[in-house]
């Protein structure tokens, strides 16, 4: 049987070397993790396929490896661990005291081609702040990681602070179909000006809100940036998330990391569930990010249970590829 | 960190186009190396490093980071589905992807058929489109001299570029229908024009103020 050596796309074997250095990594950042008292959590690799499709969003709910079990109920392989966590906080861990926090590290599956520094099966290591404060946890979230990276031996990175809000609320009170705003998030993310001029000429928008748009796309740079974008909106809700990621700017100014912070506000992809604040983590030398998370504030509230949070995590996998 | 810009160029029937734009944005490759077979270039200045692939290959060298940035057509971009910015179209390059066929296969609407076979050097764009349009597709994958395929008959149609129309003319092939209009795009590296920003943008920046209007 020829399936019996070979090997399904997307999966890998770690041995000798590597697995010493992937153990070595995991047991570091979890050090960290531990200072910063985030305690572990360890979920099962499945659960019902609700847990995690509305969070996932369109775009990646394809990804999501599904079965049936016997009775018919439609389960799924973990496509990520927030969903998990939210779950668990909502219900086991309705009773503890807020802010929680917790850690967690192992493998999640997603159906994508493997290439571009993506697997099958890979490994995320992670934490989630649940019911804190909004800018202190955002803040404390973002020092963990860089406090990661460094013991990492780690020192040239850049962390991309973007708001989901600032575009939520440019698109909230245009009539778009749900295909039309993939199609404009899509252009955005490709930042393809010249395909977004088309589509947004395409849809007849004004010409005001046009050039917002148009805008957006190479928002990103030093914290002027988020005055740039002040300038062109005057909706409640990009005002409101250009305030947050003003402050949380602010307050990560006290911890003396300015030389890794950019502003990144054409960041309009990812994962459904996030509601505010999101991160990507960049070193050089890698051409994909090594890290990201973000604030998810109605994720909980699925599971019953309404609480702010906000997390992050590093590929593993992308990690380890880093020279040291 | 190096400072310098890599970029991944497309040889072949981009390559003089782009070098034409590249010197009208003040940046010179020396004329002795781009006709040699040297595959890593820098400009005059040293201010870049272009590195010289067959166009399917430059949307993965700049996809990786090996390369922060790259000029490629849009047939290559479609079909690698690489994660890329691609922040400008240089308009260059012109040309369209279209469905060709033999004379007489023309004439016949390929709705009416229960499958089509097709040669092409673009099996996923070709793939999307037809079934798309509802009608099952057989690839016959090929990586040059399609035009061949149905004079032969190894295919019905085929789905290819088409610039002046000539080399359809003299295979004695027409257009069916058109999918794409093609033209050469600057792609960027996700991780690079966040970490490399300024000489991204100015890279952009110093193309868009050359690219014909």
């Amino acid at each position: 049987m020829k399936t019996l050596t070979q090997i399904p796309l997307g999966t890998q074997l770690l041995f000798g070397k590597a697995a010493k250095k992937r153990r070595r990594i995991e047991r570091t950042i979890f050090s960290v993790f531990e200072h910063w008292d985030y305690e572990e959590i360890i979920p099962p690799i499945f659960d019902y396929y609700d847990v995690f499709a509305k969070g996932m969003g369109a775009e990646l709910e394809d990804t999501i490896y599904r079965f049936i079990d016997r009775e018919g109920n439609v389960l799924a392989l973990r496509p990520e661990f927030t969903s998990l966590v939210a779950k668990s906080v909502a219900t086991r861990l309705a009773d503890q005291p807020k802010p929680l926090r917790l850690c967690y590290c192992g493998e999640v599956l997603r159906y994508e081609t493997p290439r571009g520094g993506r697997q099958r099966e890979f490994f995320q290591i992670g934490v989630e702040h649940i019911g804190g404060e909004k800018i202190q946890a955002d803040a404390e979230i973002i020092l963990v990681a860089i406090e990661s990276l460094k013991k990492l031996g780690i020192r040239k990175f850049q962390i991309n602070l973007g708001e989901i809000g600032y575009f939520a609320g440019i698109v909230e009170r245009i009539d778009f179909s749900q295909g039309d705003l993939v199609k404009i998030k899509k252009l955005i993310d490709l930042k393809d000006t010249a395909g977004l001029k088309a589509e947004l000429e395409r849809l007849s928008l004004s010409e005001r809100r046009k050039n917002i748009i148009l805008s957006l796309v190479h928002l990103t740079g030093n914290s002027d940036t988020i005055k740039t974008a002040r300038q062109l909106v005057s909706n409640e809700k990009s005002l409101e998330a250009l305030e947050n990621l003003g402050a949380l700017v602010a307050e990560l100014k006290k911890h003396k990391i300015d030389e890794h912070i950019a502003i990144d506000l054409s960041e309009v992809r990812g994962i459904d569930y996030y509601t505010g604040t999101i991160f990507k983590i960049y070193v050089p030398g890698l051409g994909f990010e090594i890290g990201g998370g973000g604030r998810y504030d109605n994720l909980l509230k699925n599971f019953g249970c309404d609480l702010p949070s906000v997390g992050f995590s590093f590929s593993l996998e992308r990690l380890m590829s880093l020279e040291n | 960190m190096k400072d310098t810009l890599t970029i991944a160029l497309s040889k072949g029937r981009l390559l003089d186009d782009a070098l034409v734009l590249l010197r009208k944005a003040g940046i010179e490759l020396a004329e002795s190396d781009t006709n040699s077979r040297k595959l890593v270039i820098a400009d005059t200045q040293k201010r870049f490093q272009f590195f010289m692939l067959k166009p399917i290959d430059v949307p993965t060298y700049v996809e990786y980071g090996v390369a922060d940035a790259g000029i490629a057509g849009r047939d290559v971009l479609v079909e690698s589905t690489a994660d890329i910015h691609q922040p400008l179209d240089l308009r260059i390059g012109y040309c369209r992807m279209v469905v060709a066929a033999p004379k007489a296969a023309a004439r016949q609407n390929y709705r009416e058929l229960s499958a089509v076979r097709i040669a092409t050097k673009y099996p996923r764009i070709t793939t999307e489109y037809f079934t798309q349009r509802g009608v099952p597709v057989e690839i016959i994958p090929l990586s040059g001299s399609v035009e061949l395929a149905p004079l032969l008959g190894l295919s019905d149609r085929i789905v290819d570029l088409v610039s002046s129309g000539r080399t359809l003319a003299e295979n004695g092939l027409q257009v069916v229908e058109p999918i794409m209009d093609i033209s050469a795009r600057l792609v960027v590296n996700r991780a690079s024009y966040q970490i490399k920003r300024k000489q991204v943008i100015d890279l952009i920046d110093r193309l868009a103020q050359v690219v014909e209007k």
